[in-house]
């Protein structure tokens, strides 16, 4: 990313409290189109807070979110995904009683790509189906998946809203080894076709290390520190948070 | 296989539609007004599905713009002109969605259903209490238009009501209602609009009902707020909707026939077992068959499917 380059995404100073606590206090980040930024740190670190005020399910207390130069802070989840965000749920949120294909035709309708006609908006489904590897399950209902089945269907769905930046939120944790192998190919081949920029938080520590060109540690909801997964690896403070203060 | 069905659909639904037309023609007048109550239940069912089938919030106080619209008509009685009363009377209930909209599809599931219900039973008492406080409880409409009018207004209302229904259940709003239904949250981060929609379809699902009322104000010639506003209406065009299943229009016309007839026959056949059967007909269904009659249809077709 050159200096002078317009960010695709950029974060300033974001603050969320909840009453009293604060999940997420003065964390400043910037994307570049094309990049994978991973997001690690620990069980309460701000990770999923951090997805929600970008994707709009939360508003920010404080700070700034800027997508293209455009402020989208405090806009609408809809909007947002309109506009090129799209994420994915920790906590996987099918649309249950309806077919895989169903699923993804609501992303392709109402996503950025934004296809009104249900012609259209299938073929494009089809299309993200066939290329995530779903294609036999599109006229599965999506409640009869199993959970590697269902994450997969979170991947195609935020993918299928035609978003130029996707948030995945730990879309590898608890699959199995075989399963994670898969995933982090199916990642890095669709993101590579689509020219997909990607923000991955994932507990998956060598999952993340693989995709992952820079990361981003937050511990109690401030950024302690940001670099190469290599860089990371050595960071005093990231190792003292993760290993206590005698590892450091 | 699936054409071979919706013709199947189109078949009975154009015999049904010729059928229903064509009865004031031949039979006699208590058979057409029995038909009017059929069409009557058919354009609330059809229209609560609008809402409740589609978006998953069950309204419980559907009553609430059945009442608003015979409402006014007997208070604009011989001062507005008819189609004017029952046009302001659609406008009206929807223009009441609007207002309590906003606030009330706010909360889901069970908050939903009681808010509703509440808000039905506050109208209903506020309009008695004004009626009360000005000594017109009741009211007698004199002058009131004939049976074949009535019945063809009303039949032009169920044939809307199910038109609306066809039209939001195929459309782009349509799958973002069900969307929403399934999960709001994802439906929000996938792009679905969801406050304006799930507005838009308490809007559309309310304003049929207020014309509904108005017209059956016109049968009654009689008015007592107590009835125009009984709980007992919405309750009965739940168990319509549930009866039927599915979240298109054939559900709704399936379940209005089936409960409709089953009470015709056990009044007369059975005044006194007649609520004892209806309950255990209802309780029965709710525990074999919760996908409704339309449940079963699919399920028999896609066994038949199967073995052939």
């Amino acid at each position: 990313m050159s200096a002078n380059a317009v960010p695709l995404l950029e974060v300033r100073d974001l603050g969320k409290r909840f009453g009293g606590l604060t999940a997420l206090s003065g964390v400043s980040f910037s994307v570049a189109a094309g990049e994978t930024v991973g997001v690690m740190g620990a069980n309460g670190a701000g990770k999923t807070t951090l997805f929600s005020l970008i994707a709009g399910n939360a508003r920010p207390s404080s700070g700034t979110i800027t997508l293209d130069g455009r402020r989208i802070d405090g806009l609408s989840p809809d909007r947002i995904c309109r506009l090129g965000v799209a994420r994915t749920f920790q906590i996987v949120k099918p649309f249950p009683g309806l077919t895989v294909l169903e699923n993804l035709r609501t992303a392709a309708m109402f996503g950025r790509v934004a296809l009104a006609d249900r012609g259209r908006a299938d073929r494009h489904a089809m299309a993200v189906l066939d290329e995530i590897g779903m294609i036999e399950l599109a006229s599965a209902p999506a409640a009869t998946l199993t959970l590697a089945g269902q994450k997969r269907l979170e991947v195609a769905r935020a993918i299928a809203t035609g978003a130029r930046i996707v948030l995945l939120d730990e879309v590898m944790a608890g699959l199995t080894a075989t399963e994670v192998a898969q995933m982090l190919e199916t990642l890095r081949r669709m993101r590579d076709s689509r020219g997909l920029t990607l923000i991955v938080i994932e507990h998956v520590m060598q999952a993340l290390m693989k995709l992952c060109a820079r990361i981003v540690v937050l511990h109690h909801g401030e950024r302690i520190a940001e670099g190469t997964p290599e860089a990371i690896g050595r960071d005093e403070r990231v190792l003292s948070v993760y290993f206590g203060a005698a590892a450091a | 296989m699936a054409t071979t069905a919706t013709r199947g659909w189109l078949g009975v639904g154009i015999v049904g539609v010729a059928l229903l037309a064509a009865l004031p023609f031949f039979a006699n007048p208590y058979l057409v007004a029995t038909g009017l109550t059929l069409l009557m239940w058919l354009a609330l069912t059809q229209s609560w599905c609008v809402l409740s089938k589609m978006t998953g919030y069950v309204s419980l106080g559907h009553v609430v713009f059945y009442g608003i619209g015979a409402y006014l008509v007997v208070i604009t009685w011989q001062s507005w002109p008819l189609p004017l009363a029952i046009a302001a009377a659609g406008a009206l209930a929807a223009l009441f969605a609007v207002v309590i909209g906003l606030p009330v599809l706010r909360v889901r599931g069970p908050y939903f259903v009681i808010l509703t219900f509440g808000i039905a039973e506050l109208v209903k008492y506020s309009i008695l209490a004004g009626e009360a406080a000005s000594g017109t409880a009741s009211r007698i409409l004199f002058g009131a238009p004939d049976l074949l009018v009535i019945y063809f207004a009303m039949f032009a209302l169920a044939a809307a009501a199910t038109l609306l229904l066809v039209l939001v259940s195929r459309s782009r709003f349509g799958q973002g209602l069900r969307s929403l239904r399934e999960n709001e949250e994802a439906a929000e981060t996938l792009g679905v609009p969801v406050v304006r929609y799930k507005l838009l379809a308490f809007v559309l699902s309310a304003a049929i009902p207020g014309m509904v009322g108005a017209v059956m104000a016109l049968r009654s010639t009689y008015f007592v707020v107590g009835q125009v506003f009984d709980p007992m209406i919405s309750v009965t065009v739940i168990a319509m909707a549930l009866l039927g299943g599915g979240d298109d229009a054939r559900g709704p016309i399936l379940g209005t026939l089936f409960l409709f007839i089953l009470s015709e026959v056990l009044w007369v056949r059975a005044p006194l077992a007649y609520m004892l059967i209806l309950g255990a007909v209802l309780a029965g269904f709710v525990l074999l068959a919760p996908g409704g009659i339309l449940g079963i249809v699919d399920s028999l077709r896609a066994r038949r499917v199967r073995s052939a």
